[in-house]
């Protein structure tokens, strides 16, 4: 599926799309502009930290940590098509992980390395028995893991400090370096996150990401071509996991504390909000998912707290009903309404390309603005 | 002894809980092969109606009522006017629809009523009966003896009723019922409110034990949910029987097994399901469906 729509759309779209958007797309093509643009979104990251304020700086990091978040819950969710209600788990614990290894005094590259690892066995150990089982049943045992969590974090409290939590403060900013703390863990997020994207984003455009968008897209199919699809199930869900783990570092990295509350259902349901809002299948949409997570709530607290919920609830459903690739969609979409207004009345047929049909809505549309962002 | 046939009969009223709301989520998976997981957020905001109607004076067992028709109109309008648009497509979405439902109808009970647990009237009294020289609580029988006369009624609409046959034929094949003249877009409405009716008798039973929270039915949720990959999504009397199977089990492992305690037993259906999965991934009583390409 992945392919044939790759080798359709631009035939597709090619005669129908006037010179505007193809001006647009050899713009893009430009050597000075492939090569510009991303060095300049680095430079402007490089000196992001530097010049915002603390309160500033605190939201950003937040919106990293919960960005990677969005982002594991991504790889098996929007990618592979398997519905988790579980990542927040692995985030918390990732969180307790570091903050057990600091406490104790571990080495911090030892407890970033346990802290991927950790997760990841979870993970897998869960994938192994979820996915036997196909449909949906990932997302009915999934959702299990937040609310075994909290009473498990409660009660192993040897290692985890029980309902009261623990608080690690191992970030400060080195010395010499001018730097204020909260600058500093701003910088760990973007570097640290910035791998975990990049990483992912090579994942999802390679081999993997195409077995994955098979097994998303019809099962039977994927088993006929010799792709397993409980195997690149249990995959994703372990990669996921282990993306978690990564942002339950941050997590204690930017807030240095963590308790049973941390992996609430609540949460795990925020967070899958989040996913779909911000664009399920899409890179970009993960860091709108993590923009979503951390700034509604803020936004919605400082109006009344006891809304906060119905308008997740309300905008999901509305982002379900007129956007269903989420928000990284809608630039698209706005052009394409643009586009269909004035040719609407001219040509008989309507311009639609493949990717605009309802059925593949999620799927296709995120990826194909990547591949056209890169290609 | 004593006290281990009072935990069997704890857990029995428990498992009928669970029961109901699995029944409904195979109820509404049957007719439309989707997985609502909205299902105990529905039954709460049906509670809560009960709630406003005690509160304003009428009477428990009418206000619960009134409640049971308000859950059939609810399932009704929102298979209707939201449901219906994701149905054919694809599972995933809808899945997420229904989680969005039910942050939005946890967050409408929030905002209305408040997060604070409030006190729900007892249909049945908090005495306790000598049952063979055993002493078990009125309210657990009652709430058993209630829930199972609910299923068996739901059981008999499906058999014993020409609209529980059109039923059946819509949940078989929608399209053939369809071309033999069936209404099967009012029909899908029609199981939808019944599935809500079941969860809402669920609710009602429930709420005085749990005391009335927006997040109140979270946990039986999930235990359903356990229930429903138990007893296999094809099977209504397989997953009754997992649902009780949870329900006292759990309570024992309370108990007798001293890591589990009572902050822990949400663990022990998933221990199940763990070992389940490995040995029988279709479920205790599900076939293995296979499907054409």
């Amino acid at each position: 599926m992945a392919s044939s729509s790759k080798t359709s759309a631009p035939a597709a779209s090619a005669p129908t799309s006037s010179a505007a958007p193809s001006s647009a797309s050899s713009f893009r093509q430009r050597p000075w502009v492939r090569w510009g643009a991303p060095l300049l979104l680095l430079a402007g990251l490089a000196v992001l930290p530097l010049v915002g304020t603390e309160s500033f700086n605190d939201t950003l990091a937040r919106i990293g940590v919960f960005a990677v978040a969005v982002l594991g819950l991504n790889v098996v969710m929007g990618y592979t098509g398997q519905v988790s209600l579980g990542q927040i788990f692995f985030l918390g614990l990732g969180a307790y992980v570091t903050a057990y290894g600091v406490q104790s005094g571990w080495n911090i590259v030892l407890v970033f390395v346990l802290t991927c690892l950790i997760p990841a066995v979870a993970g897998l150990l869960v994938a192994l028995a979820a996915a036997r089982l196909g449909g949906l049943a990932i997302a009915m045992v999934t959702i299990a893991l937040p609310i075994v969590g909290v009473p498990l974090a409660k009660r192993l409290s040897d290692f985890t400090g029980g309902s009261q939590g623990m608080s690690a403060r191992f970030v400060e900013a080195p010395e010499g370096s001018g730097l204020y703390d909260d600058q500093w863990q701003l910088y760990l997020v973007l570097v640290i996150g910035g791998i975990v994207f990049l990483l992912t984003y090579f994942l999802v455009r390679g081999k993997y990401g195409r077995a994955f968008a098979i097994v998303k897209g019809n099962e039977n199919v994927a088993s006929s071509m010799g792709i397993s699809p409980y195997r690149y199930k249990v995959l994703a869900f372990t990669i996921a996991s282990l993306i978690g783990g990564v942002s339950g570092f941050l997590y204690m990295v930017v807030v240095q504390y963590t308790s049973p509350e941390t992996m609430s259902f609540g949460h795990s349901i925020e967070l899958l909000v989040a996913m779909v809002i911000g664009g399920a299948g899409s890179i970009v949409g993960s860091i709108l998912g993590g923009v979503f997570y951390v700034v509604v709530p803020d936004i919605t607290n400082a109006i009344d707290p006891s809304l906060t919920a119905l308008l997740q609830g309300a905008l999901l459903l509305a982002v379900l009903f007129v956007l269903p690739g989420g928000l990284v969609s809608l630039p698209r979409a706005v052009m394409r309404g643009l586009r269909r207004s004035p040719a609407g009345r001219g040509s008989a047929a309507p311009p639609t390309t493949p990717s605009s049909t309802p059925g593949s809505g999620t799927a296709a549309e995120p990826t194909e603005t990547e591949r056209q962002g890169s290609a | 002894m004593e006290k281990f046939v009072q935990l069997v009969v704890d857990g029995l009223s428990t498992g009928s809980v669970y029961a109901a709301l699995a029944l409904a989520i195979v109820l509404v998976h049957s007719a439309t092969g989707l997985i609502n997981f909205a299902q105990g957020g529905m039954a709460v905001l049906a509670a809560y109606v009960a709630w406003v109607l005690t509160n304003q004076g009428v009477p428990l067992v009418l206000a619960i009522l009134a409640s049971i028709l308000f859950s059939f109109l609810l399932g009704a309008v929102l298979e209707r006017f939201l449901m219906r648009r994701f149905e054919r497509g694809d599972p995933d979405t809808a899945v997420v629809v229904t989680i969005g439902l039910l942050t939005l109808v946890t967050g409408i009970a929030g905002w209305l009523w408040g997060y604070n647990n409030q006190q729900f009237p007892s249909l049945f009294p908090l005495d306790t009966v000598s049952v063979l020289g055993v002493s078990v609580s009125v309210r657990s029988i009652g709430t058993t003896v209630v829930i199972v006369v609910a299923m068996v009624a739901v059981q008999a609409l499906f058999v014993g009723t020409k609209l529980g046959l059109a039923l059946r034929a819509v949940a078989i094949n929608p399209q053939s019922a369809a071309y033999s003249g069936l209404p099967v877009e009012r029909l899908l409405m029609v199981g939808w409110g019944i599935a809500a009716v079941l969860g809402a008798v669920a609710g009602a039973l429930v709420a005085p034990q749990l005391t009335l929270t927006p997040g109140m039915l979270d946990n039986a949720l999930v235990y359903a949910l356990a229930a429903v990959i138990l007893g296999g999504l094809t099977s209504p009397v397989g997953v009754v029987v997992a649902a009780w199977l949870i329900g006292v089990l759990e309570n024992l492992a309370a108990v007798y097994v001293g890591f589990i305690g009572f902050d822990l037993k949400v663990a022990v259906p998933f221990i199940l399901i763990f070992v389940v999965l490995i040995v029988r991934p279709q479920g205790l009583f599900g076939r293995k469906t296979v499907v054409r390409v």
